[in-house]
């Protein structure tokens, strides 16, 4: 990592932590090691959406010729958004890509992730099968969304007793809780669907 | 032979031994008005070379006025509009550049859109920020960048363009060759997140002073974004060839380049396609590559005689075949008799639609799909082949030529008319290819069906020319000669009526 990296991230580091207005925001930096090419990135999500409350988890990978590159960032806590793979984690954003700016920080980041969620675009999509549903049946994508959430990033709220009672359907017959809740999501909560995709 | 072409088409079949049906058809297609106007043009011109002076005709339908230009060439064009530019507006020639790049190198238009509002075309190129930048305060004897983080950096040390936003040399150095890294060069913009005010020239090229490599790689970068920003310039498709095609009308028409001559359409920039259209060939294309699979099977270069069932494996390009065996003459590509092929008249090239179509089911709907696909891809394949075993012919006979020239048996002169006629066969098995895409997503109606006709009479001349010029040595001059001109008509007719550029 070239010296300007290093001597940029300290600095990103130390504002994050100190600062007590970003803590209210809930985004939060960590690093695993010193040489701060790995980080772990942390967003609440935000007020009057799905996520409301929960804590999502972030992958962040700092490239060599940072800050004149964007850091690499994906969802390591699993998530039911438009723009982000339910899959892998991967999220589309402008920013991390051509409209990257050198003068962008983690922090900018990480809270235009935190306003991805608050606005989902599902016209310009990275998970198709969840725009799809977002599209064409929103509330079935509030109440997915909104599980996804309690289930994988510990948001706080009443379950959805309908989807819940499937999902532990799934879980009954020995799936994991993550595939099952892919699976049934995937199949418009279809129990029979989901399991024949499980199994086939 | 030599008068035929300024004779009236009416006249024609008293000239012609070959097909007297088409000729009966001739007025009631229409197309006796453009013949007689174009060749009544052509009176003056020696007999027989129309076909080669394709090029230089206004008049012929693939006419096309372009030059070759070497890299020196296009430098003085683009400095010349620079100049221009800089004389009538008061901006530097990096500035100038700016403008011109985004604004496909129209001086005049940029002169006149300048003295109507500076500031917004300024501010619409990136150039000046949309609103005035309050002075930055200098009280204060260091600053920091905020890229780097750096702090106590003496103000000389920073540099910015008319946003104000303020960076340090060194990280805009990098900033540079991060975005060369990617391709970018005249798209490289400021490093601030909301500002996106562009790089000129000068800007980039002294924060590059130091540094050769990076600057030789910018400036390459920024001639090859400027010749793709011209609308009069292209790069040749060549692999690796330096030379820019340059031409005045941004048309569908073919260029060759005198460098490496690669012909390409000079509007898309691929083979060279008429009469289909770039969009249509385009598509063409990508649903032969989808459908490669399924298509796959009609690649097989050897079939059974129809008559005898003896295995024949075509080694010319003409699909009018002969058995060896039983002598039966039939067409390669339908299988029927040869000689109730030209009776009505070329019946082989035209796909029949099953007007029941819409009331089958889905299956048998895609599989009828598949067929009319495959019966349009597999005529335009097989032309395809044959153009490839005609080129090694045309390679034979010059080798012929060379050899009856050496052995003292007439020269170059006496022989020429042999290559011409491969070269014009050639020509005209190019465009016949091409018509099948054409055909392909025509819409069913009287317009398909006056090309469909066209193109059959087109494959008719072309396999009797193809079928003589396989036979030369023992073919009448006159007889190959005359062919090669209603092939060429047929060829000129289709492309004056289907082909619009
Ligand atoms: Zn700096
Ligand atoms: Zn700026
Ligand atoms: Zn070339
Ligand atoms: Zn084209
Ligand atoms: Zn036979
Ligand atoms: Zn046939």
């Amino acid at each position: 990592m070239s010296n300007i990296a290093f001597q940029r991230l300290q600095r990103e580091f130390k504002e994050v932590i100190t600062n007590a207005e970003i803590a209210q925001t809930g985004i939060r930096l960590d690093t695993s090691d010193d040489t701060l090419t790995k980080l772990k990135g942390e967003i609440k999500g935000p007020p009057d959406s799905p996520y409301e409350g929960g804590t999502f988890k972030l992958d962040i990978i700092i490239p060599d010729n940072y800050p004149f590159h964007p850091p690499k960032v994906s969802f390591e806590t699993k998530i039911w958004h438009p723009n982000i793979s339910s899959q892998t984690g991967t999220i589309c954003l402008d920013i991390l890509k051509d409209q990257w700016a050198a003068s962008l920080t983690l922090r900018t980041v990480l809270l235009s992730v935190q306003s991805l969620l608050a606005a989902p675009e599902p016209s310009d999509p990275q998970d198709a099968v969840v725009a799809k549903q977002c599209l064409t049946h929103p509330q079935m994508f509030t109440e997915t969304a909104r599980l996804w959430a309690q289930v994988c990033a510990d948001a706080p709220g009443e379950r959805n007793s309908q989807l819940y009672k499937k999902l532990t359907q799934l879980m009954d017959m020995g799936v994991g809780k993550e595939s099952a809740l892919s699976a049934l999501s995937c199949n418009s909560w279809d129990v029979s669907k989901a399991t024949e995709h499980l199994f086939s | 032979m030599a008068s035929h072409e300024s004779q009236m088409p009416s006249q024609e079949n008293s000239d012609q031994d070959d097909s007297d049906v088409d000729d009966d058809n001739f007025d009631y297609y229409g197309e006796d008005q453009f013949e007689v106007a174009m060749y009544e043009n052509r009176d003056d011109r020696p007999a027989g070379t129309s076909y080669r002076n394709a090029d230089a005709d206004p008049i012929d339908p693939e006419y096309f006025e372009y030059s070759c230009l070497q890299i020196c060439d296009v430098e003085r064009l683009l400095n010349e509009c620079v100049e221009a530019l800089c004389h009538a507006i008061p901006v530097t020639p990096a500035l100038a550049k700016v403008l011109l790049h985004n604004h496909k190198w129209d001086v005049a238009s940029l002169i006149r859109r300048y003295k109507l509002n500076c500031h917004l075309l300024l501010v619409e190129t990136h150039i000046k920020p949309p609103k005035p930048v309050a002075p930055s305060s200098t009280g204060q004897r260091f600053t920091s960048c905020p890229v780097c983080v750096r702090s106590n950096l003496a103000y000389s040390e920073l540099r910015g363009l008319a946003c104000g936003d303020q960076f340090c040399r060194s990280c805009w150095v990098m900033h540079c060759a991060s975005q060369l890294a990617q391709g970018a060069s005249t798209a490289i913009e400021c490093m601030e997140a909301k500002c996106s005010l562009l790089c000129p020239e000068d800007f980039v090229l002294k924060l590059l002073g130091d540094r050769p490599d990076l600057r030789a790689k910018y400036q390459h970068f920024v001639f090859q974004d400027h010749v793709k920003s011209h609308p009069e310039l292209r790069f040749c498709p060549g692999a690796d060839c330096p030379t820019v095609i340059r031409s005045k009308s941004l048309q569908a028409k073919r260029a060759v380049c005198k460098t490496c001559s690669t012909s390409f359409c000079f509007r898309c920039g691929i083979d060279y396609h008429a009469p289909t259209a770039c969009a249509t060939i385009k598509r063409w294309m990508i649903k032969c590559a989808d459908d490669s699979e399924t298509a796959n099977y009609i690649s097989a270069h050897t079939k059974d005689c129809p008559n005898c069932h003896a295995c024949i494996e075509k080694n010319g390009g003409c699909n009018h075949m002969q058995c060896a065996k039983c002598k039966h003459h039939f067409c390669w590509m339908c299988f029927g008799d040869w000689k109730t092929h030209g009776s009505e008249y070329y019946e082989c090239s035209r796909y029949k639609e099953n007007p029941t179509v819409a009331q089958e089911a889905v299956h048998v709907k895609a599989r009828r799909a598949l067929e009319k696909y495959l019966h349009y891809y597999e005529r335009f394949e097989n032309h395809s082949k044959s153009l490839k075993l005609e080129e090694e012919l045309r390679g034979k006979i010059k080798q012929k030529i060379d050899d009856k020239v050496n052995n003292h048996q007439g020269t170059w002169i006496d022989w020429q008319y042999l290559h011409d006629a491969a070269t014009l066969l050639t020509k005209c098995r190019y465009t016949l290819q091409y018509t099948y895409p054409y055909a392909y997503y025509m819409e069913p109606g009287p317009r398909k069906e006056l090309f469909e006709y066209q193109q059959a009479q087109l494959e008719k001349e072309i396999e009797e020319l193809s079928w003589k010029v396989e036979r030369a040595e023992t073919t009448d001059r006159g007889d190959l000669e005359n062919q090669m001109n209603v092939a060429e008509k047929k060829r000129l007719t289709l492309l004056q009526d289907f082909f619009d550029k």
